[in-house]
């Protein structure tokens, strides 16, 4: 169990440093959108390269994110009835959670998604708008997003499991926005 | 000696929405002729672009047998190989009719077919536009210089041309065409022709209307069926499938050139003033389509091999359209009322 | 099992899935891969279909519309950040301070500026959520009222003009994208001051729920405030340029529009030296997270739509619409009765795409305008963002809520959380409003301002044509063809 606690602090590591190397992309992206429209405007320059690129590198923000978002326990559910149960309840809920629905569903996803990137790399295949950008590092994004979020959503279980065992803390409670930012104080050494 | 026929039952993923209903119409066509003529025993079940996957992806989807067939327009995969638009729309191409003649008698469905059977596809000519309008200008252009620094919603290789003569393309996404348009942010889009065009609504913020849409002398849209699919499909099925395939072919051009008009008619009530492009324009442009040609048939067999036979038939085909066709259509349509 | 009964079946189990408490993304997504297996096994698919699934990803991935989501966000925690949001509502707050729900009038107000900029909900909840709601918190805002009001106010972004929901109508109906907007205007119009009048009416009411601002707080008064109302007016009003004066100077595109704000945001924050490493990173980071759980909700509906599409769900919506009562009258009550109940389980874009195609013919037929219908039906559909416990809205307003108790900055007193219930129970009023609007469009058909067109079908064409000869007429064509021996020159 410890060497499995071991992976499962090792996958947090590497979506945490994921996700705070991808949340630059979204400055990018404004400056790039601000910057085509203004440029368009002013001196009649613009590509679709710079619009294609805004879609791509904010395809990377979410999908490369997803991992992080749920080490951070972030992604939205609706805990009407199970925000009511026990520690221990939900720790099992989130167990069978992760175990029926987040690691068959990455799978899938990530089984399908391969040729889908595949074949659109060994093919070179590009945009179709004039002045685009090549396919492939977008497509790429997709296997390796649900990659990220396999690895996350096994070292969620473990966790979980370490949690019933007594070994490990509870799950975090989810930091939304505001009450990240209403104790900014002790969060400012983040990142 | 009768065999009992096996009931089969197809996806079909359009790449067109329900409101283009001329174009998304030849899939129901196909489908209900395919039924009728196999006994109801065939079903072919039409989505529209979107319901099982996005329009530009039903080449990918077809070839990967996630549907067993499609209805598309070839030219949206020029991004895997510029030869597809030979399928759709090439700039300065064949119009309706010629594009059929080279289909059926010029070899050119079998050149395509080789194209498509890399993916593991086969294609059947499955309908068509027609001559295409050339979009909806803010401003009138009456030379080239004014397509200069010109922002412009066109896709595929008639934006690649466009840009060469100086105009920006932005594909920008769909719903942000029309207020783009209306505020200036973009200077032009272009779309199909008076009937579709119609339900955008662009000639409200940009209207004057360009003509001819030099880009798609003709645009024909194919069905695409997987290769291991049809092989499993009894002969008589395959032959019903081939049969509503060029009857639907036939239905849609008809029922374009049938419905342009009153559409037109409206438009112009609406507002939208009709402007040919400028013949400086439109020399510009063959130069340099000629120019993209040339080079990619440099450098990509498979264009050079189908642009050969397409050149070639293109070549006869013009010089016997000016004499009886053209003079025809210049005389009556001029004075006839 | 047969195959009819794989859509209610789909429907009653989701609802299961989504309360056991797991991510919402996922349980939708497990939901419809379940389905998806016992459709295989019934024959009624094969595995191949799932291969539409990166291929829908994909589609989802290159829809630039949702660029918004980020940048509206980004601009919403750089003004939260960087104290200047506070500044505006703390304001807002002073001036409407002696009046009862003064801050609920201004956070109305707000969402339907944000929501004639943006026509993504998500959004236009998101950045609201952040901006109002701990200012409504810290002076005693019934947490029902607040909430309610905010991803209410949020909504508006899909019936006030830009809106993708209304495209997507649009599109479904083959009216165009224009005629659409200028129809939704009034409604949307009119829906805000339904907001407003219902906060009115409580703070007429039941006044402890939406209170005035206690003297203490109100600490300026007369010049100094006209003074700083002034003042803090400028970074908001410049903002508001951004996003809606570079669209309407044809600078910006919808979707730039919010990059612009964005980017505005970051300047207002550089002038007014908060901007900070730590702020800047905190607001990426934060954006990345949101970003990711909206569009990973968008994945999952997407992997449940295929497999109800391939147990032909939509057929079966279909079979429930066939043999409606006739008449007008009838059609519209039941339809919209259908998609209320409806809105409990599809988001918008499943109803856009399964029932507006179904009911669209018979609305026609029926001699119903279909740019009347459209707006009717999203006037109706606005309510599957607000609809407990699936509405997206409140999903996105849950999302930014405080789930746990906070010390609040300014005051220091202790806050309470906001819990999933208040955020459901505040939004039942609204629905109200909803249902009452679209009684009032059926009622007053005029509402609906619609362009009629007038060409009868029958007028014989006649089109003038400019001269543009590009042929040279008088010369005898040359032959050159291509076939050996046969071409002459
Ligand atoms: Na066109
Ligand atoms: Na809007």
């Amino acid at each position: 169990m410890k060497a499995l606690l071991r992976i499962a602090h090792l996958i947090d590591y590497l979506n945490e440093r994921v996700g705070h190397s991808v949340y630059w992309l979204i400055l990018v992206t404004v400056l790039i959108s601000t910057g085509n429209a203004i440029s368009r405007k002013l001196f009649n320059v613009s590509s679709n390269a710079f619009l294609e690129i805004q879609w791509y590198l904010f395809s990377a923000v979410f999908l490369l994110a997803a991992g992080y978002t749920l080490k951070q326990n972030e992604h939205v559910r609706v805990d009407v009835i199970s925000g009511r149960f026990s520690k221990r309840t939900q720790a099992w809920l989130d167990i069978f959670g992760g175990l029926f629905f987040l690691l068959p569903m990455s799978l899938i996803i990530l089984y399908y998604s391969w040729p889908f990137f595949t074949h659109s790399l060994l093919s070179q295949e590009w945009s179709g708008n004039p002045g685009g950008l090549i396919l492939w590092p977008a497509k790429a994004l997709i296997p390796a997003g649900f990659l990220l979020l396999l690895l996350q959503g096994i070292a969620e279980i473990i966790k979980r499991i370490g949690f019933l065992l007594g070994i490990e803390p509870p799950e975090p409670p989810s930091h939304p926005p505001l009450s990240e930012f209403m104790d900014a104080s002790q969060k400012e050494g983040e990142a | 000696k009768e065999e009992a026929l096996p009931e089969i039952q197809w996806r079909m993923a359009s790449s067109f929405p329900k409101s283009l209903d001329t174009i998304y119409g030849a899939a129901e066509t196909l489908s209900n002729r395919v039924s009728k003529l196999t006994q109801g025993k065939f079903q072919i079940r039409v989505f529209a672009g979107g319901e099982l996957v996005p329009g530009l992806q039903v080449l990918d989807a077809v070839s990967q047998n996630t549907v067993q067939c499609g209805h598309t327009a070839s030219y949206y995969y020029v991004g895997k190989n510029k030869a597809f638009a030979f399928d759709t729309a090439l700039p300065f191409g064949l119009t309706a009719r010629q594009q059929n003649a080279w289909f059926y008698f010029g070899g050119g469905l079998q050149l395509m077919r080789e194209l498509f059977k890399g993916y593991g596809l086969i294609n059947f000519p499955g309908g068509n536009t027609g001559t295409q309008m050339g979009g909806w200008f803010r401003k009138e252009i009456k030379n080239l210089a004014d397509l200069k620094g010109l922002k412009m919603r066109i896709p595929g290789i008639g934006g690649e041309i466009m840009s060469k003569l100086g105009v920006v393309p932005q594909s920008l996404p769909g719903a942000d065409v029309y207020p783009s348009l209306e505020k200036g942010t973009i200077d032009a889009a272009e779309w199909v022709g008076p009937y579709d065009d119609e339900k955008l609504g662009l000639y409200k913020v940009a209207k004057h209307y360009y003509y001819p849409g030099f880009w798609e002398g003709s645009a024909n849209l194919s069905f695409i069926v997987n290769q291991k699919e049809w092989d499993k499909l009894p002969p008589l099925y395959q032959e019903a499938f081939e049969v509503a395939a060029a009857e639907a072919n036939l239905i849609m051009l008809a029922e374009y050139d049938a419905k342009n008009p009153a559409a037109l008619g409206r438009l112009l009530k609406g507002g939208a003033k009709l402007h040919p492009f400028p013949k400086d324009v439109m020399e510009a442009a063959l130069k340099e389509a000629n120019k993209l040609y040339n080079e990619e048939a440099a450098k990509n067999p498979a264009f050079n091999k189908i642009y050969a036979s397409w050149k070639r038939f293109r070549n006869d085909e013009f010089q016997w359209f000016r004499v009886a066709e053209a003079t025809y259509a210049n005389f009556t349509f001029n004075n006839v009322k | 099992m047969s195959a009819s009964m794989m859509a209610p079946l789909m429907f009653a189990s989701l609802v299961i899935f989504l309360l056991i408490g797991y991510p919402v993304a996922f349980s939708l997504a497990a939901n419809g891969l379940l389905f998806g297996w016992i459709a295989i096994q019934l024959g009624l698919f094969t595995p191949e279909l799932l291969g539409a699934l990166p291929q829908r990803i994909y589609g989802i991935m290159q829809n630039e519309t949702l660029l918004a989501i980020p940048f509206f966000t980004f601009m919403g925690l750089i003004l939260e950040r960087s104290g200047m949001a506070e500044d505006l509502l703390e304001t807002v707050g002073q001036l409407f301070g002696p009046l009862r729900g003064g801050l609920a009038f201004a956070v109305v107000l707000v969402g339907a500026l944000l929501g004639a900029t943006t026509g993504v909900v998500a959004a236009s909840v998101i950045s609201m959520g952040l901006i109002s709601l701990p200012i409504m918190l810290r002076y005693g805002y019934d947490r029902r009222l607040a909430s309610g009001v905010i991803a209410a106010s949020g909504t508006l972004a899909q019936i006030l003009p830009p809106s993708l929901v209304l495209i997507v109508l649009a599109d479904q109906l083959g009216r165009s994208v224009g005629d659409m907007y200028s129809a939704a205007l009034l409604p949307g119009l009119a829906l805000t001051g339904f907001y407003a009048a219902y906060v009115l009416g409580i703070s007429l009411l039941k006044p402890a729920m939406a209170p005035a601002l206690p003297p203490e707080a109100r600490t300026l008064k007369g010049f100094a405030l006209l003074r700083k109302v002034l003042f803090t007016l400028v970074p908001p009003l410049f903002l508001v340029f951004l996003v809606l004066g570079t669209i309407f100077l044809g600078i910006a595109t919808p979707t730039e529009g919010g990059a612009m704000g964005a980017s505005g945001a970051l300047i207002l924050a550089l002038i007014n030296k908060r901007l900070n490493l730590s702020m800047l990173k905190q607001a990426m980071n934060t954006t990345a997270k949101l970003s990711s759980f909206v569009m990973f909700i968008l994945i999952g509906s997407t992997v449940f739509s295929l497999v109800f599409r391939g147990v032909n769900g939509d057929q079966w919506v279909e079979h429930l619409l066939t043999g409606l009562p006739g008449g007008q009258l009838g059609f519209l009550v039941v339809v919209n009765i259908l998609i209320f109940v409806l809105a409990f389980f599809l988001d918008f874009f499943e109803l856009a795409f399964i029932l507006v195609p179904l009911l669209a013919p018979v609305a026609s037929l029926l001699g119903i305008d279909l740019i009347w219908f459209g707006i009717l039906l999203a006037v109706n559909m606005q309510t599957s963002f607000m609809h407990p416990p699936f509405g997206f809205a409140l999903f996105f307003l849950r999302s930014v809520a405080p789930k746990d108790d906070y010390l609040d900055k300014m005051t220091g007193k202790s806050i309470a959380k906001v819990t999933t219930p208040q955020i459901y129970w505040g939004a039942i009023p609204f629905i109200f409003i909803q249902i009452i609007m679209v009684g009032l469009i059926i009622a007053f058909p005029n509402l609906v301002t619609v362009e009629q067109k007038k060409v009868s079908a029958n007028t014989p064409l006649k089109i003038e044509l400019p001269v543009q000869r590009y042929d040279a007429p008088t010369e005898a064509p040359e032959f050159t063809f291509s076939n050996d021996g046969e071409g002459t020159k």
